[in-house]
């Protein structure tokens, strides 16, 4: 909301600086977002005539004129423009003005010729860009005018009006609260208000639930026309523009009061005004030549022949003022906000008078807005108004609003007494009214805002000011929640990952909806109303996003990538939303260094991220996985916590990551999700459940004994797992492989055939074992490999 | 008899000659290990010379006892004073190898989301003054978001235009303040929350707007909670995370389920020195409660026992100012280059 602030000084008396009246109402709640100023405000810049311009002796660039400033001694000017001509009428900024920037203007020396001032273009005076060069005057202006004359200053206030406050969408409003604050004093104009009676054949309310209040004024014997000077810059300062006399009047009237008006041409009203429903399906052309079909849930203003306006929000282009207009009817009412708003909704139309009726308007002040108007309408385009105001409805009587005194100390955590709470709430028009108990207030028309004992509390809070409260910090500790857990066991997890060598991904949660079928599972869930087809669908799993973040890496040049993630991911099947950790990597192993090969720099592939996954187990709740098909990774790995299914490890297809590589990028692209909930779940058991599991820590020595074994190429290592661990032998703790080849030449190793070496450990709890009894072990388990695997020990 | 003396005392001076030259001459730790054996070992050269003592008479013995063990002692300490040196020798050797001016070796150090930082600094302040962490679905129903929220369909304030929509007539917060509600509606009071969390508005994505973004929101109601409890709370946050110097000015504002409400302002070095709005805050509505009871079918959140404020800040603003970053998109366009400077 526009406030222009010399519209604001007709309604206010202050001495204050403009940027303290914009701090006063910014601390009562109205936000002074920017300040726009227009005009000249700067003292000693004149209008002059050009007398003589001479070639500068030492610069070809400039000139020297003569200018006559009114001052009676021609001014010696040194010039860079050349868009003038002699005779022309340009401002001067004589010594002392102070320009935008702070720019002294002195007299002094441009290339050895002396120059007591500088002429002006219309960007050096902060009038706007403008043409090139000097800012020509029109040849009637006055020599020695100011320019501020000329050009005068405005300030206008770019202010948010919350929407509680309707009463601030007018300058009277504005002027009333900056008033109550210490801004300045009110200035009341009271307009005379004519006599009202009630006369169903000018005007009538059909549906009372929708509309209390409708009054109609007849003004006879106008002129339509254009607005003054005055008129049209006061409504252009606000962002309006200027149509006619009549509606200018109607619009300024609401600019001012907050009460939206409406003019009809009463030669083209048929009958009574009636305040009624729409026919379902009836066809209204609005003012601006756009049709609309109403429903029976439209309010409007309807004539003999049918709706002339739609109530609070625009009027018919059939009653309209024209140029032909001579007699008009003008339409002060109060409508109901909620049906004003719907209709505004349901239709799709919003205008400065719907905006303020769906908000609230001022009961009483309909009247003074009426006068107002009429009063403006005869002054500028004659006529002749009716000595009375045809009235339908009624309007409501004040409300008055009870206060405890010590409900306003404890809410706020004050000491202030009774009175002094009375006092700080007259001063926005509350008037108490005297009680026993309690103190009550009589709340001013415009306020409907106030109707309850908090809303007067808040009003007290304003006016006394938050700067006078002592602070406080203090209150009972609330104890830790699932959600704190869950955001700890979180953090701790993006550390560990962080310090392996993950960077934390964020991506939003609406993405495309192909992305997202593809690594969905329990159906993806669309957004009704999307910005695009790009942000349509509900994230269903953390990978696509990291993968499209692995391809804006590649584009930019980064090619070693390792990210994370730990984000909601959302479906159709429950749980509806659930917190899962994503992960991807490709590239190197380390960074480049010096030392190359030597330190194991390599490719990362499927066992880097499968052991990263692996290490977020625990010992007693190890992650396990087993073989899964997937529609978008061909070597895809089921993650099994607590033997459950709880997400996905893979590898991206070749062909989708060719896709996503750019210059040449070699190496997998390898991805995993899993869910956070079941993973936390395990980590939980970790400590403490059992303390003996902690302290049986092994006193005997164990023995090792590495198999080299040859088998079949095509033998899974978990074959090989399962014999050994199916020889179920006792003493046997551990088994692990430390090395898998074989040799395409089949020298070392036959073609179609592999070799793994294996260690095995055996370890008793209670003694030290016997060479004797581990050889017995693994010759059992040698012989176990050799018929359930087809494994041989190698010679 | 008399002969045997000197010939054992000149047969141990040549040895100690023999000794100590061959100890001084060992130039490796093997070599000296060697020299050991030869003149200290069970059958080395100091042994067999005591072996000839035996032969001699009573009163010779001691003589040639203590220039034996004189022979040993200083066979000994030549040895463990060449070991000493020779191993300081090799110790330097060692070192002396390594060019120290070659840069160091690490594996990759990952890094942590600039809003994880900031969410965890703001969560591990709150935390202090003992606020726990709630939290409440994405997709919501309409009462959790407006309704309850003192915001009904026909409110000035409630703009579906810039909500998104479910199918079922759901929809994605649009603030967090919808776990306000649903905290309170599982747990009667006192409440002590914070719920960092992800809101939703139906917006042009540009370089400083995101269709989703990160919230921080608090709540605490119990018997006798006042404004000045808000301010005093939201000054020791604001303070906290930015330094005492950190001035705040709340200025009086409009939501529909605190009252009275305010807009936070801060101004400090470490957002640049001028004042940004940053947060809003109030008492909570007694309307939100009386929604709050009904839901619950009880009376625990009666307005006149209990009462309470509530706050909410965006923190992508801020991330983008802690960080310097001139498009917010950047949050969440996940480039190394960018994320690789937040070190945990």
């Amino acid at each position: 909301m526009k406030i222009s602030l010399s519209w604001l000084r007709d309604y206010l008396r202050t001495e204050k600086p403009v940027a303290e009246i914009a701090r006063i109402l910014t601390d009562a709640g109205l936000e002074v977002g920017s300040i726009e100023s227009t005009g000249v405000a700067i003292p000693k810049v004149v209008a002059a005539q050009i007398l003589e311009s001479i070639q500068h002796p030492n610069a070809d660039r400039l000139s020297v004129c003569k200018v006559d400033d009114g001052s009676g001694t021609p001014r010696q000017i040194v010039c860079g423009a050349k868009n003038y001509k002699v005779g022309d009428k340009v401002p001067l900024a004589q010594p002392g003005a102070v320009m935008p920037g702070d720019f002294k203007i002195k007299v002094g020396k441009l290339r050895g010729v002396e120059s007591e001032g500088m002429m002006c273009s219309s960007k050096e005076l902060g009038l706007g860009e403008g043409a090139d060069g000097l800012l020509i005057l029109p040849s009637e202006t006055a020599i020695g005018t100011p320019l501020s004359e000329l050009f005068p200053a405005e300030e206008v206030f770019e202010i948010e009006i919350t929407p509680n406050r309707p009463d601030w969408l007018g300058h009277v409003g504005v002027a009333r609260e900056a008033a109550a604050f210490g801004c300045g004093e009110l200035i009341t104009k009271d307009p005379e208000l004519p006599v009202t009676k009630e006369n169903a054949s000018v005007a009538a309310i059909a549906a009372p639930d929708a509309a209390s209040f409708y009054s109609i004024r007849r003004i006879d014997g106008v002129k339509i026309g254009p607005s003054p000077e005055w008129l049209r810059k006061r409504l252009e300062s606000v962002g309006l523009r200027s149509i006619n006399n009549i509606v200018d009047i109607t619009n300024f009237v609401m600019f001012e009061t907050a009460q939206p008006l409406h003019a009809f041409d009463a030669g083209k009203v048929d009958g009574a005004l009636t305040v009624r429903f729409a026919n379902e399906g009836e066809a209204f052309t609005a003012l601006d030549g756009k049709e609309y079909k109403l429903t029976a849930h439209d309010l409007v203003i309807a004539d003999a022949k049918g709706s002339q306006a739609i109530a609070g929000i625009t009027g018919g282009v059939e009653s309209g003022v024209s140029e032909t207009t001579t007699s008009i009817l003008l339409e002060s009412a109060l409508f109901e906000p909620t049906v004003i708003r719907r209709s505004s909704r349901a239709l799709g139309i919003s205008t400065d008078s719907s905006y303020r009726f769906e908000r609230g308007v001022d009961a009483q002040g309909s009247l003074a807005a009426s006068a107002r108007a009429a009063a403006l309408i005869v002054e500028l385009a004659g006529g002749i108004p009716s000595a009375e105001l045809v009235i339908a409805g009624s309007l409501p009587t004040p409300r008055v609003v009870a206060l405890r005194g010590d409900r306003v100390r404890s809410l706020l955590g004050i000491d202030l007494d009774d009175d002094s709470i009375a006092i700080l709430l007259t001063k926005l028009g509350l008037k108490k009214i005297a009680s026993e108990a309690d103190l009550g207030f009589q709340i001013p028309s415009w306020r409907n805002d106030l109707t309850r004992e908090v809303d007067l509390i808040e009003e007290v809070a304003r006016l006394h000011g938050i700067n006078s409260i002592t602070a406080k910090c203090a209150g009972i500790p609330a104890h830790s929640s699932d959600a704190d857990k869950a955001y700890d066991f979180a953090c701790g997890l993006r550390r560990r990952l962080s310090g392996g060598g993950f960077h934390e991904a964020r991506s939003g949660t609406l993405t495309g909806s192909r992305d997202q079928e593809a690594f969905s599972t329990g159906g993806v869930i669309a957004v009704r109303n999307p910005m695009g087809e790009e942000h349509s669908t509900l994230r269903a799993s953390l990978i696509p996003g990291l993968l499209e973040a692995v391809s804006r890496n590649l584009r930019h040049g980064t090619d070693s990538i390792r990210l994370f993630e730990i984000g909601k991911v959302y479906q159709q099947e429950q749980p509806e939303e659930s917190i899962r950790l994503g992960l991807v990597m490709t590239g190197r192993t380390a960074p480049e260094n010096w030392r190359g090969k030597e330190d194991g720099e390599r490719s990362l592939d499927l066992y880097d991220l499968k052991g990263v996954i692996q290490l977020l187990g625990t010992r007693l709740e190890p992650i396990t996985f087993r073989a899964k098909t997937h529609a978008s990774l061909p070597l895809a790995l089921e993650i099994l916590i607590a033997g459950k299914p709880a997400g996905i490890l893979g590898v991206l297809s070749p062909s989708a990551t060719r896709e996503l590589m750019v210059g040449g990028h070699q190496g997998q692209i390898v991805v995993a999700e899993l869910d956070l909930h079941a993973l936390q779940i395990t980590n939980g058991i970790g400590f403490s459940k059992d303390p003996k599991q902690h302290s049986s820590l092994h006193k005997f020595p164990a023995v090792r004994r590495d198999l080299a074994l040859l088998m079949d190429a095509a033998t899974s290592y978990s074959v090989i797992e399962q014999a050994v661990l199916g020889a179920r032998e006792e003493l046997l703790s551990a088994v692990t492989p430390f090395d898998v080849f074989s040799d395409s030449e089949g020298v070392k190793v036959p073609l179609g055939k592999k070799s793994l070496a294996i260690a095995l450990t055996f370890l008793h709890p209670e003694r030290t074992l016997t060479t004797e009894e581990v050889n017995e072990a693994v010759t059992r388990i040698v012989a176990r490999l050799r018929e359930a695997a087809g494994a041989e020990v190698r010679g | 008899m008399e002969t045997q003396t000197p010939a054992l005392s000149s047969q141990i001076d040549q040895l100690r000659i023999e000794a100590l030259s061959a100890i001084a001459e060992a130039s490796d730790a093997l070599a000296l290990k060697e020299a050991r054996v030869r003149y200290l070992g069970k059958t080395g050269s100091v042994s067999l010379l005591s072996e000839g003592m035996r032969a001699l008479s009573k009163e010779e013995r001691p003589v040639m006892g203590k220039l034996l063990n004189d022979l040993r002692t200083a066979v000994t300490a030549a040895l463990d004073e060449k070991e000493t040196a020779l191993t300081a020798q090799a110790d330097e050797a060692a070192l002396s190898v390594i060019d120290a001016s070659l840069p160091g070796t690490a594996p990759e150090a990952g890094s942590l989301h600039p809003l994880t930082l900031l969410v965890d600094r703001a969560v591990q302040i709150f935390r202090r003054l003992g606020f726990a962490i709630a939290d409440g679905p994405d997709m919501e129903t309409e009462w959790h978001c407006f309704d309850a929220l003192n915001t009904p369909a026909d409110h000035p304030a409630r703009n579906e235009q810039d909500t998104f929509y479910l199918s079922d007539g759901r929809l994605l917060r649009t603030h967090t303040s919808s776990i306000q509600i649903r905290t309170m509606v599982a747990n009667p009071p006192p409440i002590r929350i914070i719920a960092p969390g992800a809101a939703y508005r139906r917006d042009e994505v540009d370089a400083t707007h995101l269709a989703q973004f990160t919230q921080m929101e608090g709540l605490y109601v119990a018997p006798g909670v006042s404004l000045a409890d808000l301010k005093g709370t939201i000054e020791f946050f604001f303070r906290e995370l930015f330094g005492t110097g950190t001035e705040i000015r709340f200025r009086p504002h409009f939501f529909p389920f605190t009252e009275p409400s305010y807009e936070i302002d801060l101004r400090t070095e470490a957002l640049g020195g001028k004042w940004m709005e940053l947060a809003g805050c109030g008492m909570v509505d007694p309307a939100v409660f009386e929604e709050v009871n009904k839901k619950r079918g009880d009376n625990a959140y009666d307005p006149e026992k209990v009462s309470g404020f509530a706050f909410g800040f965006g923190l992508d603003r801020l991330a983008m100012n802690l960080t310097g970053v001139s498009d917010i998109r950047m949050l969440s366009e996940n480039d190394l280059r960018f994320l690789s400077r937040f070190t945990p």
